[in-house]
């Protein structure tokens, strides 16, 4: 089921990281979802082995989820090709804790 | 994912800063999709500008089409997606093949474009890119992959790998999109680009092997600018910022 719902935001770095595996797996798709991990210290592309244009599907979603007040794309618009590379997921939970 | 539907398909689009006065529309390049421009240029463009960015047929996330990757269906397709978000005219820019899908529109649909820049425009002339995809094979994107490694995310994986794998295998193999390109070699020879009337920057990377083409436009073209930057054909990945900055100043004059 896709989660692409607006919700209450979540209440913890727990709940933040639930929500953002269930974003990875809807984006990873059925076929390749048991063999990727997803961990909080995973990076997007070496772990995850996100591409370019799914990595946009994984930022619509955050953008969604957890509002307007979160500005995601320029977030990710001020980092490096490097950076954007060694993003991992426990960045994206620490931006949206530091957001709230 | 924003969807519109275009001749029967859907095509995923993005755009920013919705309550801009003067939009830049933006095509990326072949076998690429709109995230060549969504983390860096577009933001940037976007604090001028409504900036709108879609998917071609057959790449990105918009659906896949069997037929009608010629320029003239890839500017009309460009053209439904102005009507369909109520943009009368915009500033064009676009990227490799891009620039030639933006070029055919300004040819075609004069009054709809204002200002147009043309990233590394590739000579339709030049058989490289239809050798390549007519020897096409596994280990040639991993070839591919391994000597790009740092420049186009692209950072290996079985699960990556195979999508591009199976996205190249069906569009060089399941549709038509090798003659249509084949067909367009004689693009850069059509009498109405002398007559082009828009204003025109033509951006290459210094060290890119398509920077005869910027030239031979430049001499077409009769209101154009041709820059180089520092980099190769990737140089929207390599230089985001320069090209965004660039744009941005070309587009507001």
């Amino acid at each position: 089921m896709d989660s692409l719902v607006p919700t209450h935001a979540p209440v913890n770095s727990e709940d933040t990281f639930a929500v953002l595996k269930t974003f990875i797996e809807e984006i990873i798709g059925e076929d390749f979802k048991d063999e990727i991990d997803i961990r909080r210290d995973s990076s997007f592309t070496a772990d995850l082995e996100l591409d370019s244009i799914e990595i946009v599907a994984f930022s619509e979603k955050v953008k969604l989820h957890f509002g307007s007040k979160l500005d995601f794309t320029g977030w990710l618009s001020n980092m490096d090709l490097d950076e954007l590379i060694a993003l991992k997921l426990s960045d994206v939970i620490e931006y949206i804790e530091a957001c709230r | 994912m924003p969807v519109i539907t275009i001749n029967g398909r859907a095509v995923h689009y993005q755009q920013l800063n919705e309550q801009a006065t003067d939009t830049v529309l933006l095509v990326h390049g072949m076998f690429s999709n709109l995230a060549v421009y969504y983390f860096h240029i577009a933001p940037i463009l976007a604090q001028h500008f409504r900036v709108v960015m879609y998917d071609m047929k057959g790449h990105g996330m918009s659906d896949r089409a069997e037929s009608g990757y010629h320029l003239e269906a890839m500017a009309a397709d460009m053209q439904a997606l102005m009507q369909v978000l109520r943009l009368p005219a915009v500033h064009l820019a676009g990227y490799s093949f891009g620039a030639l899908v933006a070029l055919k529109a300004a040819l075609e649909y004069p009054q709809r474009i204002r200002r147009l820049g043309l990233i590394e425009g590739p000579d339709p002339a030049d058989k490289r890119m239809l050798e390549g995809i007519a020897q096409y094979n596994r280990d040639m994107l991993l070839d591919y992959v391994e000597k790009n490694d740092s420049q186009v995310l692209t950072t290996g994986g079985r699960r990556r790998l195979e999508k591009m794998h199976r996205r190249f295998e069906y569009l060089f193999h399941e549709t038509t999109i090798r003659n249509d390109m084949e067909k367009e070699h004689a693009f850069f020879e059509d009498a109405a680009i002398r007559a082009l009337p828009h204003d025109t920057l033509l951006m290459y990377g210094r060290s890119s092997d398509c920077v005869g083409a910027g030239e031979l436009l430049h001499n077409r073209i009769s209101r154009s600018n041709l820059v180089l930057i520092e980099g190769d054909h990737t140089v929207p990945v390599q230089q985001p910022a320069v090209i965004g900055e660039r744009l941005t100043t070309f587009f507001n004059n």
